[in-house]
């Protein structure tokens, strides 16, 4: 046959180069490190795109379903989100704790209500005991699922711990209480003053419900072992700040006397009582086992567990500090205490890992304080619930929370009523659960290619300057324009956000780009690789391929 | 035939040169071609100079292009393209011309037949896809091939560090010409490859562009870091991206900051011979030096420009980084739907 | 009506009345005053056309080449040095099967550098694929350039007008040069099925490979054995039209009854004519055929002309150095094709512009021995110059 002069456009698509390939990428969302280490397991990369096109409700609606509770969280949470951030090896961390209380309070401000994923009602009913984060996180959970649910909590107002242990210029009430209320708006009942045991008895729950979920919390506060028996001037931070949230006067506060406090622990709640005292207008030491953060330590964990923002915001309201320093005794003057005496703090914990601080004698020195407050821990209190605390999954009775939980922060909670929520549903359909706990493939900074990425600065919500006059909060939230930009600071760590890169790089046309996303025609791609290096987020894995 | 529909594949490019041709994998000539085609369009007449785009897009019988295309011979793509214009001119259309040419085909062989279009004005847009080698004949040293670069005809040896002499300075002599508009790009900076195909494309008259494509065959370096490569060769100084109009300086990208050449040549196995021995080091300083001489010619690092090797990596894609652009196809593709 | 007109301006004329889109051309003697006519028509907006003043041969055989593919009618012309510059752009001309027409002014190629007229120019690029006339005259210079283009778009073919350096190109004769209505009537507009545009996103000039190669080259040589009837016809046609033929691919003189035959090309066959005259005022049975189209090389219509000739003598003025006379050698191989062994004897002369002169080519006439044994062409005789320093004002 006589060869044509003129060849047809285009009849190259007969040769199919992609049979050179000895690798080929692939897209493959990644779990970005926000994620990963979000207690709540928050996509966060998701809500905070579609906050990036503005899409305020849908990135609310995508935020809460796994957590109900973002301006809450977007308040006290202790955000290791933003620590794992990869964009703080380009700049700083995104805000992404801002940005989730800027879309918590518009969800508040604008009334937006939780909506139910399915639409059958389920006749199996849950009982949920511990109207705190994680049961209010798996009531919600449930609710949304159509399950008829009821909670059971022994004090006088939902939230648990959110509501008795949270000083209100780290949380206002009434923001707690409009994000519970969203909650239980979908219909969920609530029996307060309901404790297990008296109320209601353990035999009731078992018969009345197909599924019984404790979240208790930790209510009881850790006892500080002491030789002397005298309660008089000493208190747990637990009490401290309940007794402060019920609106009570701290009485030995108010002597002119006793000006001076010694908080011990080294741990949030003990930066919250401490801050809280110098909005009660004393003056306040904490006595921390622990280093300081930042410092070299002499062992691996001494750090101090507070939050090291929330240490930065203590010392610029004055609080001070004392780090490896272990009480020694309450030094009184009869009744009344004058100080603690205190040593330093050789080894912070034993070799199993326990807190047991070792004391150098003669290094010891006096901390003046007319109040002790320890706060050094909590513990559950399983009172009333002995044996079904006991009770296993099979047996219909799922354990939950800060009260079974090594993490005490409120996003655990929240992510273990979530689990938990999953697991009953599982259960109750019959069918096995296994949590996706988002081990997807991990993604660090080293796998993308931040120079595509433009340096942008953090934006913060304002400080509030007379934060010490009272209890109002100390941050102001994001203003619109500022969550708008900080939302498009998120990299999107392992997740395509259609930046063009691999469409614009492929030296095959291999890359065919739709309305949606793209894909790979495997006819023609050789496995060069570039899409992949070239890739800003390293959401495209190359794969070795077997012959 | 409706031609901006050709490629059924992908509804938001021409495909001007689309899949099925032969390049090596992680070819940046066949980047660079595909990026430049698309950003003019199906509607223009290419002619491509002897070489690997040639070689590689036309394979018996089957031919990568959707836009008419003609190859004639090594030396005379620019005179070919002259008489295509002229041909256009005299039956009184428009359609644009490109020329297609490798740096054998624009610094060496092509360089009179380049000279004679310039000088007579064609309006003509001439692309160098320059890869500093004869890539299609096997690797041999073009007088764009840098110095001490390996090559098999500048190879290393007991008395030799590779090419001895230095890259052919060939935007200089474009330019010379009183040349309407002459640029250096890579496919490192795709929105200022971009910026520049289309200010080319809306000027009159001859207009050249040379464009740096990595080899990863010819420069020895892996197949994925074609681009990586060639933003290095920006990022320390040794290929200037810069615009000359009418012979004056009118663009320069600037370096955000400097790197040393180095992490440029390391990945190379081109310049592997330079590293591990004391006349190598030389060779290396020398490198350096010259990077240097170019940043100071072109003031690189503090030329009065916002367009810096930094901004040139981003888009405005909501400012999270990544290349998105709009390609002229993909407005249209929205328009329709 | 009748001009005095010089071979170049002639041709330009003609080239005008062809309507080419674009002309491209190096100057080089003796070619100049073709494209300098060329140059000055279209700045005088005589000639509607793109002139580009190439920066080589080898640039202005690329420019018409791109310009013919962009479906313009092109001309170019050159010689020597110039043509042998062009060779890759020949060859890629003829293999892409574009249609350009070019004049070649016949000159000897260097060393020794040399402007006078030879045919070892165009003979040296014989097989690149382009029919090749050799015109006699400068009417038949007109005439053919204004067939050619028709040949060449019609056989997709490009055809090269072979016309003497200085012996042509520099000499005024009486030309008729046609009227442009003629012209229009006997060439119709350009029209190149593969032209470059758009609408038609081809791919011309793409690679090829063992399995196809031989194929196009196999393509090329059917077209260009079809030319021939083509050439002839077009000839016929232009008679026809314009009154005037030229042989078609041979001219014939007195071969009636000829038993010695002179075959030539080119403009040196007026003086054979006349020396044919004289040797059969004589009683010489001699004549003459002159060689018009060399490529279609017309070896049957040769061999029929030579059935029956006792001595065939072929005056050739190129060499091919280590074999001899190029044409002679053709012929040979035609007639022994043929089963026709009628010795041809190869004489070859007028090398670099020397003079075939009545009386040169009256000693060619003569049954001469061959020098040496063994070879197979023989130098012809010096004329013998009575002033040598005339040539200078060729110059």
């Amino acid at each position: 046959m006589t060869p044509e002069l003129d060849i047809e456009p285009g009849s190259s698509h007969a040769y199919h180069t992609g049979d050179w390939r000895t690798r080929q990428p692939v897209y493959r969302n990644k779990w970005p490190p926000c994620s990963q280490t979000c207690p709540a397991s928050e996509d966060i990369q998701a809500w905070l795109a579609l906050a990036t096109e503005q899409q305020w409700q849908a990135a609310w609606r995508k935020l809460t379903e796994r957590n109900p509770f973002p301006a809450t969280m977007g308040r006290i949470c202790y955000h290791p989100c933003e620590s794992a951030c990869n964009r703080k090896h380009l700049d700083s961390a995104v805000n992404i704790h801002a940005m989730e209380r800027y879309l918590g309070d518009r969800a508040i401000t604008r009334g937006w209500k939780h909506k139910a994923v399915c639409d059958t009602p389920q006749t199996q009913r849950v009982a949920i005991v511990g109207a705190g984060p994680a049961g209010l996180s798996c009531a919600f959970q449930l609710a949304r699922q159509g399950y008829p649910v009821t909670i059971f909590d022994a004090q006088a107002a939902p939230g648990g711990t959110l509501y008795s242990a949270i000083p209100d210029y780290r949380l206002p009430k009434s923001v707690l209480a409009k994000e519970i209320n969203a909650i239980l708006a979908l219909g969920i009942e609530l029996r307060l003053n309901s404790r297990v045991g008296k109320e209601i008895s353990e035999s009731d729950l078992r018969d009345q419900f197909d599924a019984v979920f404790l979240a208790i919390g930790t209510q009881r506060p850790r006892q500080y072992l002491t030789k002397e028996s005298s309660k008089h001037s000493v208190m747990s931070g637990l009490e401290f700040l309940h007794r402060l949230n019920r609106g009570e006067q701290i009485a030995l506060l108010s002597k002119r006397k006793s000006k001076q406090v010694a908080v011990v622990g080294g741990g949030n709640t003990a930066i919250d009582v401490a801050r809280c005292v110098r909005r009660l207008g004393a003056e306040v030491t904490v006595i921390c086992a622990q280093d300081s953060h930042g410092n070299h330590h002499r062992e691996l964990g001494t750090e101090m567990p507070a939050s090291r923002q929330e240490v930065i915001e203590a010392e610029t309201e004055g609080v001070q500090l004392i780090y490896r320093a272990g009480v020694c005794r309450l030094v009184r003057s009869g009744e009344h205490l004058s100080g603690i005496e205190v040593a330093h703090v050789d080894q912070v914990y034993d070799r199993h890992g326990n807190f047991n601080p070792v004391l150098f004698d003669g290094t010891e020195e006096f901390v003046p304080a007319g109040l002790a407050i320890f706060a050094i821990g909590q513990e559950a209190d399983w009172q009333g619930l002995e044996r079904l605390s006991q009770a296993t999954e099979s047996e219909g009775v799922w354990l939950g929370g800060d009260a079974v939980s090594k993490s005490k922060l409120a996003a655990t909670a929240v992510g273990s009523g979530y689990q938990a929520a999953m697991s009953i549903m599982a259960r109750l359909k019959g069918e096995s659960f296994v949590f996706d706990d988002h081990k997807k493939a991990q993604i660090t900074f080293r796998q993308m290619q931040l120079h595509y990425y433009p340096k942008q600065p953090r934006h913060e919500g304002e400080t509030n300057e007379q934060r010490l006059d009272g209890f109002n909060e100390v941050v102001t939230g994001l203003a619109d324009d500022d969550a708008a930009h900080e939302a498009r600071r998120c990299l999107s760590c392992g997740v395509c956000f259609r930046c063009d890169n691999c469409w614009h790089f492929c030296p095959d046309a291999a890359v065919i780009k739709t309305t949606a996303d793209y894909e790979i025609d495997y006819n023609y791609c050789k496995g060069c690789g570039i899409c992949a290096q070239e890739c800003p987020c390293g959401h495209i894995d190359m794969e070795r391929l077997n012959d | 035939m409706k031609t901006n529909a050709m490629d059924k594949r992908d509804a938001f490019r021409h495909n001007v040169l689309t899949s099925g041709h032969r390049a090596c994998s992680g070819c940046g000539e066949a980047m660079a071609a595909r990026m430049v085609s698309d950003l003019i369009g199906p509607d223009a007449i290419y002619i491509n100079a002897t070489g690997c785009l040639q070689v590689f897009t036309t394979h018996n019988q089957q031919s990568a292009w959707q836009a008419p295309w003609i190859h004639s011979v090594f030396a005379n793509a620019a005179a070919v393209a002259s008489g295509v214009e002229a041909a256009l001119r005299a039956k009184g259309k428009g359609t644009p011309v490109v020329v297609q040419a490798g740096d054998g085909g624009t610094f060496d062989i092509g360089l009179q037949c380049l000279s004679g279009m310039i000088e007579r004005g064609h309006d003509v847009l001439f692309v160098c896809y320059d890869n500093e080698a004869y890539m299609n004949t096997g690797v041999q040293r073009s007088s764009s091939t840098p110095h001490a670069v390996r090559t098999t005809t500048s190879p290393p040896g007991r008395l030799s560090q590779g090419k001895h002499h230095l890259k052919k300075d060939v935007i200089s002599i474009i330019a010379a010409h009183h040349m309407p508009y002459a640029a250096t790009a890579t496919i490192a900076y795709f929105p200022d490859l971009k910026a520049k195909v289309e200010k080319a494309m809306r000027i009159k008259g001859p207009r050249f562009l040379q464009i740096l494509s990595p080899c990863p065959l010819g420069w020895a370096h892996d197949s994925a870091l074609s681009v990586t490569v060639s933003r290095l060769a920006v990022e320390t100084g040794l290929f200037p991206l810069v615009e000359l109009e009418h012979g004056e300086l009118t663009g320069v990208m600037r370096l955000a900051e400097q790197k040393p050449v180095e992490e440029y040549l390391r990945p190379q196995g081109r310049f592997k011979h330079l590293f591990g021995s004391k006349t190598g080091a030389v060779e290396l300083r020398h490198l350096q030096a010259l990077a240097d001489a170019r940043i100071r010619h072109y003031d690189l690092l503090d030329a009065d420009t916002q367009w810096d090797t930094e901004r040139a990596m981003q888009s405005a894609r909501h400012g999270r980084g990544g290349y998105a652009s709009s390609m002229p196809t993909s407005e249209a593709v929205k328009n329709d739907a | 009506m009748k001009k005095l007109l010089e071979g170049s301006q002639a041709v330009a004329e003609a080239v005008r009345l062809c309507r080419p889109q674009v002309v491209a051309a190096y100057p080089i003697t003796p070619q100049t005053h073709i494209i300098e006519r060329l140059a000055q028509q279209v700045a005088n907006g005589e000639l509607e056309a793109e002139f580009i003043n190439a920066e080589s041969e080898f640039g202005a055989a690329s420019i018409v080449l791109g310009a013919v593919a962009a479906g313009a009618r092109a001309f170019t012309a050159t010689a020597s040095q110039g043509l042998l510059l062009m060779t890759e752009v020949l060859y890629n001309i003829a293999g892409l099967r574009l249609p350009v027409v070019m004049v070649c002014a016949n000159r000897a190629v260097g060393a020794p550098i040399n402007i006078f007229s030879d045919h070892q120019d165009s003979m040296a690029v014989r097989d690149a694929g382009w029919i090749q006339l050799y015109v006699e005259s400068n009417q038949e210079a007109v005439d053919t350039l204004i067939q050619a283009y028709r040949i060449a778009e019609v056989c997709g073919l490009p055809v090269m007008v072979c016309m003497d350096g200085f012996l042509l190109t520099h000499t005024f004769e009486p030309v008729d040069l046609p009227t442009q209505v003629m012209v229009d009537n006997f060439l119709p507009p350009f029209h190149f099925s593969r032209t470059l545009a758009p609408s038609r996103p081809m791919t011309l000039g793409g690679g090829s490979e063992p399995e196809n190669y031989q194929e196009f080259r196999m393509a090329q040589f059917e077209a260009m054995e079809n030319a021939r009837a083509v050439i002839e016809a077009f000839d016929a046609e232009f008679d026809d039209q314009f009154g005037r033929a030229h042989g078609g691919l041979l001219q014939a003189y007195r071969l009636h009854g000829a038993q010695t035959v002179l075959l030539g090309m080119g403009s040196l066959m007026g003086a054979v004519r006349d020396v044919v005259d004289k040797l059969r005022d004589q009683g010489q049975a001699v004549g003459a055929l002159r060689l018009r189209c060399f490529r279609p090389f017309p070896a049957q219509a040769l061999t029929q002309y030579l059935s029956g000739v006792q001595r065939i003598v072929v005056l050739e003025k190129a060499i091919s150095i280590g074999a001899g006379g190029i044409v002679a050698a053709e012929l040979r191989a035609a007639l022994h094709q043929a089963g026709n062994m009628t010795p041809v004897e190869s004489v070859i002369g007028g090398l670099g512009g020397r003079d075939l002169t009545p009386e040169v080519i009256e000693t060619v006439f003569q049954e001469t021995p061959l020098n040496e044994k063994g070879a197979t062409f023989r130098f012809a005789p010096n004329h013998v110059m009575p002033d040598e320093t005339d040539r200078g004002d060729c110059l």
